[in-house]
């Protein structure tokens, strides 16, 4: 019988739910979501490449020399990359819902 | 006589894949096996080709809510190989987050018990304030579970005062509503009916079978490798070891609670004491170990883990073991389900199942033992199953 | 009276859910009213199975005799008037019997499937017959003996002053409630469904359309019961009018009881752990039905 104060307090209370598609949350700004990339700041060094735990970032050569693709769908958001990019060329993101039905959203270049 | 009753692989009892098989005569287990092999995922042979500092990122996927246990115990163990300590700020903030993670967990674990023994309103009212400290967890490291918050050398985000500010308001409310549910669990008469006297486990039956984290602590064995190891600040924070001698689950339904209410109390002092300094010591993405061997312990959530590595001096493991708190305890679930000399019913299972707070992505790893047969199982023959 | 089953699920779930502090069926219909409907259609839209080894009869013929005997039961429930839509001598001690009878399709159709899980479940269901069904009958009987009849409309007449639960009979309201707890299979009381223990119970094997009909046989059973809490304790649709306006206030008056009597049902469930079946037993021969016949004697003695 304990129960009954909360559950009957409850019912002056609002929801907890959060009803998501219609309401969203905004991150933390500490928040690790999808991350952006700058190409012109790359300097190619393939440090990311080299670091990433889930080998998401594939080296690809565009003319200027070896650069990162980032395949989102493989990624883990443990932001390795951003800490060891010496040029600070890929960004943070706060983007949280990533689902898409092309995949080609999913790769950053 | 008796029917054999399949509890799982797929069961509403447990969302993961585990196999109780129970001989079941009218209401009452007469018999128990447990088969955990249904999950093996090969990560301690993945770990061997991926960089140390790799690593730490596939530990902590072992097991969601224990993977701060998981990581603190990669890095400690990495640190003593490499011979670097972590400073003194990035300690107390490991310890904040591990017992951010407890807290969680046991939540977590206080709604699952709630939801096995089919009451609906407290499971949805401790997950609903389990919540924020999923939101502290995201503030502070990033994530809500998977929180890549240590790394070799120290932790990676600082604690500013603001954010400081909102996790002590958001403690302070969730120690009111953790002393509330500690109430009900002491006196809810359903409550009680259904954990009281329900997975005895005595004290010398513990510490036969191995049984480590709150099953021993309430079973009355003082064991915390908190206290007994310390292995961050724990020698300079307060804490109470919480044991309990009823050695049921209610008791350790209750020890947890009073860890959290410990844990609570751990983070404010810790905030109120926290150094001020650097939070990580510099080491490169791709390091290389010295040769040698190491272990490291910590408490986590579900009890003591620990971790084995071995290095050839290169820049991957040679070999990595860890051993969970389920994996120990999984020995005295199957005591408690089939012990003779107390009536189990059909109906305790979930509550006995539920009160060692399995794990079993952590557990099923590297073999399997097969317990009639006697044989182990490798992972030469996990695949020959797969394939056939 | 379809309407009004889907109705009450759509109520008892809404209010739990806010009871729990979440919200609840919220997109079909307006605040969600029709998701009970979209359900059952969903249901019978769905492969029909039926596993090996089955009593395809008895797993068959089950869920469509538990919907026409709970539709026929509730027909005698006085929703409109001080009578229901069929009125017969001692029409409680029918509904009463069909209350068993339906207990008894529970079981059949358990018990027709080869799962262990169902087995276990339709014994369960058949063991909680022991506890509960002396408290609902003898509950339900001493109303009539303090009415001195067992015809549903006579019970009623005689609460137009003053309803029966206002006095020695809210004892009896009380064990009626816990009784009809059990009876409909709801939280401290859904031993024989159990999710955590034996999957569902004795639905585990019921499928499509069988499944749809038990789970509208469970809605009919919600009218029911608390159709007839409102008949016995509340005074059934009756209630101050003014003159002329019988024919709208009656039904708004038995709607109003017979909701708040699902909302005491609602909050029930809310509030405890599902109790193990011994201890059901217990509960029910060491308090329940002392208690239970005490009450009925005092009844006798008044009379």
């Amino acid at each position: 019988m304990r129960m009954l104060r909360d559950v009957l307090w409850n019912l002056f209370k609002g929801r907890a739910t959060v009803m998501y598609p219609e309401e969203r949350g905004s991150p933390p700004d500490n928040f690790r979501g999808r991350l952006g990339f700058n190409r012109d700041e790359c300097i190619g060094c393939g440090l990311c490449h080299r670091v990433c735990p889930a080998s998401a970032i594939e080296m690809e050569n565009d003319g200027r020399g070896a650069r990162p693709v980032f395949h989102i769908e493989r990624c883990i958001y443990c932001y390795l990359c951003i800490e060891v990019c010496p040029t600070k060329a890929i960004k943070p993101g706060k983007e949280y819902a990533v689902v898409t039905s092309r995949k080609s959203d999913l790769v950053v270049r | 006589m008796g029917v054999y009753i399949p509890v799982g692989p797929q069961h509403p009892i447990h969302p993961e894949a585990i196999l109780l098989k129970l001989k079941v005569e009218g209401e009452q287990v007469v018999d128990a096996d447990v088969d955990s092999s249904f999950v093996h995922r090969g990560i301690e042979k993945a770990l061997e080709h991926k960089t140390w500092l790799q690593g730490l990122y596939l530990v902590e996927r072992v097991c969601g809510i224990c993977n701060v246990a998981h990581s603190t115990c990669y890095t400690l163990n990495v640190e003593n190989l490499l011979g670097v300590e972590a400073p003194t700020r990035a300690q107390y903030l490991r310890l904040v987050v591990e017992e951010l993670a407890r807290i969680h967990s046991h939540m977590l674990w206080l709604g699952l018990l709630a939801h096995l023994i089919g009451f609906q309103s407290l499971f949805m009212l401790v997950f609903r304030d389990r919540e924020k400290v999923l939101d502290l967890m995201e503030e502070l490291t990033g994530n809500r579970i998977t929180t890549a918050y240590n790394v070799v050398g120290g932790v990676r985000r600082d604690i500013d005062p603001a954010l400081e500010h909102r996790v002590r308001s958001t403690l302070e409310e969730l120690r009111g509503r953790v002393k509330r549910y500690r109430k009900l669990i002491e006196e809810d008469p359903s409550v009680r009916a259904r954990t009281v006297n329900v997975g005895i486990l005595e004290r010398s039956e513990a510490e036969e079978l191995h049984a480590v984290g709150p099953v021993a602590r309430a079973s009355g064995i003082k064991y915390d490798v908190r206290a007994d190891d310390p292995y961050l600040v724990h020698d300079e924070v307060p804490f109470n070891v919480v044991t309990l001698e009823t050695c049921d689950a209610w008791g350790r339904a209750m020890v947890r609670v009073e860890e959290v209410l410990e844990s609570i109390d751990m983070i404010m002092y810790s905030l109120d004491h926290i150094p001020s300094g650097p939070i990580r010591k510099r080491v490169p993405p791709v390091f290389k170990v010295p040769p040698g061997e190491g272990i490291a312990r910590v408490e986590a959530p579900r009890g003591e883990l620990f971790h084995y590595a071995k290095s050839d001096g290169s820049e991957r493991p040679y070999r990595y073991r860890m051993r969970t708190p389920t994996l120990a305890n999984l020995a005295a679930l199957v005591y408690m389900l089939r012990r003779g000399d107390r009536a189990v019913y059909v109906a305790d299972v979930p509550v006995i199942f539920g009160s060692i707070d399995p794990c079993i992505c952590c557990t099923a790893r590297v073999f399997v033992l097969d317990e009639r047969g006697s044989r182990v199982l490798n992972l030469e023959d996990l695949g020959r199953s797969r394939g056939r | 009276m379809s309407c009004l089953a889907l109705l009450f699920e759509w109520l008892d779930r809404k209010f739990v859910a806010k009871l729990q502090n979440r919200v609840g069926p919220k997109y079909t219909g307006p605040f969600g009213m029709l998701q009970p409907l979209a359900d059952l259609v969903k249901l019978l839209s769905k492969e029909d199975i039926i596993p090996e080894g089955t009593k395809t009869f008895l797993f068959n013929i089950c869920p469509v005799a538990a919907v026409l005997l709970l539709f026929i039961a509730n027909s005698f429930v006085p929703t409109v008037h001080v009578e229901g839509v069929l009125k017969a001598e001692g029409d409680l001690i029918i509904i009463l019997v069909i209350i068993t009878l339906y207990l008894l399709t529970i079981y059949m159709a358990g018990s027709a499937a080869p799962s262990r899980y169902s087995l276990m479940g339709a014994a369960r269901a058949a063991v909680m017959l022991l506890g509960f069904e002396l408290p609902l009958m003898f509950s339900s009987l001493s109303v009539g003996f303090a009415a001195g009849g067992f015809e549903l409309s006579k019970i009623v007449a005689k609460q137009f002053e003053r309803p029966f639960i206002a006095g020695p009979h809210l004892i009896g309201f009380a064990i009626f409630l816990i009784a009809a707890q059990a009876e409909l299979e709801k939280i401290p009381f859904d031993i024989p469904e159990a999710e955590t223990e034996i999957v569902s119970g004795w639905l585990v094997e019921l499928s499509s359309w069988r499944l749809a009909f038990f789970r509208f046989s469970k809605d009919l059973e919600l009218v029911l019961l608390s159709g007839l809490a409102t008949a016995l304790y509340l005074g059934g649709p009756i209630g101050p009018v003014i003159p002329g306006l019988e024919v709208l206030l009656y039904p708004l008056y038995f709607l109003a009881k017979s909701i708040s009597v699902l909302f005491l049902l609602s909050l029930l469930s809310t509030l405890f752990a599902r109790i193990r079946l011994d201890q059901f037993i217990r509960l029910c021969w060491r308090y329940l039905i002392p208690l239970t016949l005490a009450y009925f004697l005092a009844m006798m003695w008044v009379v």
